[in-house]
């Protein structure tokens, strides 16, 4: 497949699983800005307004782990249930590109959760060049983790109902254990240590020190770099040499 | 001839089962180019299993197979630029209406917009799909859902299209349609290897088939070469009173409602036939159809007579 096929693929999976359904069922859109928004109001309140930055970077970052969730539901719904990923199997498409035709059409349904929090990142004055560069990487590399992860793991079901089990421990590992909304420093030793094994607490790390809410030594920023990309890339790895493409 | 599939001793055990349950066992099979290869076999025989490592969507556990002189376990991507597949059981996005199941899969598989456009419209237009192009497939019935899938791989430019019970749940007349639709790619000189249960189907369509039961091939070749190679090649059918004891002796009788069925061979035959006749009862006899063959070779013919393959070697 030409470069531009691929493309073309790439644009038509956006089309067909991002575009076209929020075209029929807009609501999709909602869903996906409640669950970030919700937790922003419940982190207002709860603080009375002290911790909204947290609020907002850790929005910005959950919406993108709610990618990863969105598309393992997604991929194992076709594989199984309505046996797409065999029809593209059985085509020139390669794995890659259907894999991320789909995380990019995932990214469209966050794109009013995104849009939403900008507007406040802005409007509470943390946009600097710095700190919307180091936003922006953090926030990639948490889409691509999300994305290997939900690939392979996607594999492996045997049904969408499995999905559903695991979301709530993608979750825990993901987002309610790694630091997102809060200092890592609030977390009891034991729970410090065990969120060092979540990617997400070196995301969530370098995007609170940009802005300012914590301190973050440029050593400890080259480390959060490095742990962030490394897990990525192992994430990679494992998605390339353990997804299920084709069935064993 | 040159051949679309060929696969040597292929032979597959799916993971966490035994060996001694494989699905495909020591399959030898040549599918020739330009034709359509019909397979049939019970609810289990190893016909989807056949297809889906020829479609390479399943790991083969050991053997050999090539589709268009490419290895399925080393040659996938050059194998998947010539190949589509309806596989079973599947169904077309339901938020998607039927124009842009068909538009957007060719455009998936890389095809320039203006010229998918236009195969989706030919292709919607064999299948009798133009009316409902702006539905969606949510509100079609499971029959148009299929028909749907069908134009979808028929409108691509793929060599050899895998199809995998693809009428299941059409009415005849939408049968009919496919059937056309099928042949119609045959004279482009594609190649379609088909599964269905329906054994008209194969032997309307098929210019070879075969015959797999319990993941072995046991019959295969046209639908003459299979007839010639039964036991009994002939079939006559007497409504009204005869001696069974005199039945016997021309081969292998079943009573049916208000008579007999019997299985025989070519001489045989015409002379029941005869006698039939003779004594002023309804005959019919003709070659005997692949639903028969089905049901001998199996060994669950319509009065289980026959518990072994009455197939010549």
């Amino acid at each position: 497949m030409s470069e531009r096929n691929r493309l073309r693929s790439l644009g038509t999976l956006v089309q067909l699983n991002g575009l076209i359904p929020i075209r029929t069922q807009p609501l999709y859109l909602i869903n996906l800005v409640a669950s970030p928004l919700s937790f922003l109001f419940f982190i207002w309140i709860v603080s009375r307004g002290a911790d909204l930055a947290y609020g907002i970077v850790g929005g910005m970052v959950l919406t993108m782990l709610s990618v990863g969730t969105g598309l393992q539901s997604d991929l194992t719904h076709y594989r199984h249930d309505l046996k797409f990923q065999d029809v593209v199997v059985a085509s020139p498409v390669e794995a890659p590109v259907y894999v991320a035709g789909l995380a990019v059409s995932e990214l469209v349904y966050s794109l009013p959760a995104l849009a939403v929090f900008a507007v406040l990142f802005v409007y509470y004055g943390f946009a600097t060049a710095t700190s919307a560069a180091v936003l922006t990487g953090a926030m990639l590399l948490v889409w691509s983790f999300a994305t290997a992860f939900a690939f392979t793991l996607s594999t492996y079901f045997q049904d969408v109902r499995e999905t559903w089990m695991f979301s709530p421990i993608f979750s825990l590992v993901l987002t309610v254990l790694p630091p997102v909304y809060y200092p890592i420093s609030y977390l009891p030793g034991w729970a410090q240590t065990a969120a060092r094994f979540s990617p997400t607490t070196y995301a969530a790390e370098l995007v609170q020190g940009a802005v300012g809410l914590q301190p973050l030594s440029f050593s400890s920023a080259t480390i959060d770099w490095v742990v962030l990309v490394a897990f990525t890339a192992a994430l990679f790895v494992i998605a390339a040499f353990k997804a299920r493409w084709k069935d064993p | 001839m040159a051949l679309a599939i060929q696969t040597e001793h292929l032979r597959k055990v799916y993971p966490g089962s035994t060996s001694a349950n494989a699905a495909l066992e020591d399959l030898t099979l040549s599918v020739p180019s330009g034709r359509v290869f019909g397979v049939i076999g019970r609810n289990g025989a190893g016909k989807t299993t056949f297809v889906r490592i020829a479609a390479t969507q399943l790991a083969l556990t050991s053997g050999s197979a090539q589709v268009l002189g490419h290895d399925v376990a080393t040659e996938e991507r050059a194998i998947r630029a010539r190949i589509a597949c309806v596989p079973q059981e599947s169904r077309p996005l339901y938020f998607l209406n039927v124009e842009e199941v068909v538009y957007l899969y060719l455009k998936l598989r890389g095809t320039d917009p203006v010229e998918a456009r236009s195969r989706t419209r030919d292709a919607l237009d064999q299948l009798s799909l133009t009316e409902f192009r702006r539905r969606s497939v949510a509100r079609l019935s499971g029959g148009l859902r299929r028909r749907v899938l069908c134009a979808m791989v028929l409108a691509s430019d793929a060599e050899i299209l895998f199809l995998d019970e693809p009428t299941t749940g059409l009415d005849p007349i939408a049968r009919r349609e496919v059937w056309e639709a099928i042949r119609r790619a045959i004279r482009e000189h594609r190649t379609i290897l088909l599964t269905t249960h329906y054994l008209d189907e194969a032997e309307a369509l098929s210019t070879r088939l075969a015959l797999f039961e319990r993941g072995v091939l046991v019959l295969e070749g046209s639908p003459e070469d299979l007839r010639s190679r039964v036991r009994y090649p002939y079939r006559v059918t007497i409504q009204g009173a005869y001696p069974r004891e005199e039945l016997d002796s021309f081969g292998r009788v079943t009573p049916i409602e208000g008579g007999y069925l019997v299985f025989a061979r070519d001489a045989e035959s015409r002379e029941l036939a005869r006698l039939a006749l003779e004594r002023g009862l309804r005959v019919s006899l003709g070659p005997v159809s692949l639903e028969d063959i089905f049901l001998d070779v199996v060994g669950k013919s319509i009065e289980e007579e026959t518990p072994h393959p009455e197939v010549e070697a």
